[in-house]
């Protein structure tokens, strides 16, 4: 331009440039602050004065404004945006009508509350709720709600329910949404992707545990590695000795994922006949005593082949020696009836490798549902995952009990910790109590407690929460719950 | 001014209290016409110099000047220059504030020359105050106001809350404005999605936007809704509204001031079928949007009538992207809201249209409930 006087009418880029510079500089023929202003009104108005690609009608505001990139997928901003798009949704794309009723307006507010900080940790158990009673959440959530969820791994399941179709599309526009559409949403066994299958095989396993596991044998050489070892460990849920010779099978396996899945489960099977290669491999190693001397322990030397075809790792985690860790795994995959009786083993002392066999026998309790012994090792060590064997009933009387003798430590909530909700009568007592002597001793230490309490104790007995102050807390969020749990069902 | 019609004067001095009242606007006029006079010329040499030589110290210098001058608008236009963005589209938004501010400038010099509205917008955006009772003396504007936006932001040590209404039947838009000093509550308001019916009367201009909020049948100003005399609303905790948000957490004191007074002042018809399903979410109206494109033609409407418009509420009906072609203002950070109420299909949105692009404020989802965005 060389200096040269730009014309009165001049672009805007023109002015702007002029403007810039300084008309000292860069003399403007005219008066430039008239001249913009006309154009400012013209742009601001929408109209301007030549036609312009459409690509520039997304201007005022450039990109680099720090406008968020999130109008750039989905499908909503088609043209200037396009490029820097990161979802494979195509443009024009639109969210399928639901299937599921919604939520009600009482929930759906309340939902909002959880979300905004009042009592947050109940977010999992709103879900549940929702989930159970197959309702969506209302598409202006979602955003919010999908964060969580990329976050939080625990609450995506019933994420995919919850969410519904808008949340699905949603998660299609947004990458780091991208696992929302990994979980299950209903769909069948022969499309759905391997959530839905996978959720299909459980209902069937749930209802028809035969039918289930034929379906799984008559496609098993079609899916995939991954697929088959979370399949297969579906087949834990109703698993009886009908099972043993398709997992008898699976043994052979490829992949040792799938196979591992398989011993597990043969092992919980007392006549299956890895069970009785296990036992005699167990016997082998611990020789229980006669006339009341000490149980004799001898780990394996080697880690065979047999071994591993029955599921046991050759290679120990860090810090764990190679026999010990294959002691410890024989144990826990040898049927408990061949130790006789709980009470007489474990009264028995042992000499070496206590620490191996106790926990492989944990294990086993665990895995094999053992109540028997599940009982006896509590009284030994009070595991929170013993307590999971037992009935509903049975678990929550010994934990009570367990409440009233224990003093409050971090074991006391570790235990009470794994004791699913809802807790009734006998725990919801003893916890209540626990917290009322606590608060008059170390007040200080209540916090944990008061709030496992909130969250388990089932919401409807809130009225045994009400006569002390220091259990103010508790009967707040009980009832916080009461009227949730009223909303969703 | 405001005091001029509540004191009487006795009637032999009633002349002379008219000369002294003159006296002091004229002796107003004069201050502010040298105040705007040298931002002419200031606006000039920051031409002449240079934009890029442009920046705060010289901004609040002559915000400070005019704010001498007694022209506290033109003070605030200019003083909030530090607010712009400093991107690349730095310079144009400065030429444009600039050129704006030049505009004013000249029009207060030839106010005698423009149409009687104009001229009073001219006054009001350079800092001559309405009076109160002026407005309530304009015919009222009786309709059914929907709320579809509210705000409220700090500005310079008070806090100003601003509730967006589109009336029914007329399509006007309003606005309530209150300022309230710092420490002191805010005044309620109603409901976001709300539909009132009540009377406006609206503040003197060539674009007439702001409002004051009455309610029929009683007398002023008691009964004004308009927020800067505070205290002063009747508000009655359940007022049957429509489309109340649930978004907004259902945080009280959001409630509308009329119903107390439902025979003169009742929530619209469509207000009661919300009130009758309180469990439910309530079914409101989703207000009429019109497209994009003839939104911008009302904004268009406004700027020709008043060329300093800077904000007005806009109600579209219309995909994301097609909102997205009048540009977002730099302040919507999060459009997933509005795209997870949208599902990819048209919804109504409100939005306040400034020269910057576009502030949503609400988005109604397929149950007719207002989504505070």
């Amino acid at each position: 331009m060389g200096g040269a006087a730009v014309g009165g009418a001049g672009s805007w880029e023109e002015l702007v440039s002029a403007a810039l510079v300084g008309t000292d500089r860069r003399p403007y023929d005219g008066d430039l602050l008239a001249d913009a202003a006309v154009e400012v009104l013209r742009r601001r108005a929408g109209q301007r004065p030549a036609p312009e690609p459409a690509a520039d009608r997304f201007a005022p505001e450039p990109a680099s404004d720090g406008f968020a990139p999130g109008l750039a997928v989905g499908g909503v901003v088609p043209e200037r945006a396009a490029g820097g798009g990161t979802s494979e949704r195509v443009a024009g794309e639109v969210a399928e009508p639901e299937e599921l009723p919604g939520v009600g307006g009482a929930a759906a507010r309340r939902l909002t509350r959880i979300l905004g900080g009042e009592h947050e940790r109940l977010l999992g158990e709103w879900l549940r709720l929702a989930a159970a009673a197959r309702r969506h959440v209302p598409a202006h959530v979602l955003p919010e709600l999908l964060e969580r969820g990329r976050r939080d791994r625990s609450i995506r399941g019933r994420l995919g329910v919850v969410a519904g179709r808008r949340g699905r599309w949603l998660a299609g526009c947004n990458p780091d949404w991208g696992y929302l559409l990994d979980e299950p949403t209903g769909a069948d066994w022969e499309f759905g992707r391997p959530a839905d299958r996978l959720a299909h095989l459980r209902r069937l396993r749930a209802e028809r545990p035969g039918a289930a596991r034929d379906l799984l044998a008559r496609s098993w050489e079609q899916e995939a590695p991954d697929d088959r070892a979370v399949f297969v460990g579906a087949l834990a849920d109703g698993l009886s000795a009908d099972d043993e010779e398709f997992l008898e099978s699976v043994l052979d396996d490829r992949r040792r994922e799938v196979r591992q899945e398989a011993a597990g489960l043969l092992a919980r099977l007392p006549s299956s006949r890895l069970a009785a290669r296990m036992a005699e491999r167990a016997l082998a190693c611990v020789r229980l005593p006669r006339g009341g001397r000490a149980i004799e322990v001898v780990p394996p030397e080697t880690c065979d082949p047999g071994m591993r075809r029955d599921g046991i790792r050759p290679h120990p985690p860090r810090g764990v020696g190679e026999r010990a860790w294959w002691l410890q795994q024989v144990v826990s995959r040898t049927p408990l009836a061949v130790w006789g009786d709980p009470g007489a083993v474990l009264a028995a002392p042992l000499d070496e490798w206590e620490g191996e066999v106790r926990s492989g026998w944990v294990r086993a309790a665990v895995s094999q549902r053992h109540p028997e012994w599940a009982r006896a090792l509590f009284a030994l060590d009070p595991i929170a995952d013993l307590l999971d064997v037992l009935p509903a009933g049975e678990r929550q009387e010994l934990a009570a009990g367990f409440v009233t003798r224990k003093e409050m430590d971090s074991q006391l909530i570790m235990v009470l910790g794994g004791v699913e909700r809802p807790w009734r009568d006998a725990l919801a007592a003893a916890v209540l109590n626990k917290i009322v002597k606590v608060a008059a001793t170390q007040p200080w230490n209540l916090g944990e407690l008061a709030t496992l309490a909130g969250e388990r104790i089932d919401p409807s007995l809130h009225y045994l929460a009400t006569s002390a102050p220091c259990l103010r807390d508790v009967a707040t969020l009980l009832r916080f719950r009461a009227e949730m749990s009223k909303e969703l069902t | 001014m405001p005091w001029a019609e509540t004191v009487t004067f006795p009637r032999r001095k009633l002349s002379y209290a008219r000369a002294s009242l003159r006296r002091m606007i004229d002796a107003r006029h004069a201050r502010v016409a040298e105040g705007l006079s040298e931002l002419e010329l200031w606006l000039g040499d920051q031409i002449r110099g240079g934009l890029a030589a442009s920046g705060p110290e010289g901004w609040s210098a002559m915000a400070r000047r005019l704010v001498d001058a007694q022209a506290p608008g033109a003070a605030g236009l200019v003083s909030r220059l530090v607010r712009l963005p400093a991107s690349g589209a730095w310079p144009e938004r400065l030429l444009a504030e600039y050129s704006l501010l030049r505009l004013l400038a000249v029009a207060y010099r030839r106010r005698a020359h423009l149409p009687p509205p104009l001229a009073r917008t001219v006054l009001t955006r350079v800092g001559f105050p309405v009076a109160r009772a002026e407005v309530l003396a304009a015919a009222p504007v009786r309709d059914h106001w929907r709320v579809v936006g509210s705000r409220v932001e700090e500005e310079d040590r008070v806090t100003a809350q601003r509730v967006w209404l589109r009336g029914r039947d007329s399509g006007r838009a309003a606005l309530l404005l209150a300022y309230v000093g710092p420490g002191r509550p805010l005044p309620d308001a109603p409901a976001v999605g709300a539909c009132l019916e009540i009377d406006l009367r609206f503040y003197p201009g060539a674009a007439p936007l702001r409002a004051l909020a009455s309610i029929p049948d009683v007398p002023f100003p008691g009964a004004v809704l308009d927020a800067s005399v505070p205290g002063v609303p009747v508000p009655v905790p359940g007022v049957p509204v429509s489309g109340v948000s649930v978004a907004d957490g259902g945080s009280g004191g959001l409630c509308a001031t009329t119903c107390s007074h439902a025979s003169s002042a009742t929530a619209c018809s469509c207000a009661s079928s919300a009130a009758a399903c309180a469990d439910g979410p309530p079914i409101g109206e989703v207000p009429a949007g019109v497209s994009a494109e003839q939104a911008l033609s009302e904004v268009g409407a406004a700027l020709a009538a008043d060329p300093w418009t800077d904000s007005w509420p806009v109600v579209v009906t219309g995909t994301v992207a097609e909102l997205g072609g009048l540009g977002f203002h730099w302040s919507f950070h999060d459009p997933w809201r509005l795209i997870a109420v949208s599902g990819g299909r048209p919804v109504t949105v409100a939005a306040e249209w400034t020269p910057y692009g576009l502030r949503p404020m609400t988005v109604w989802d397929e149950d007719g409930s207002a989504v505070v965005l």
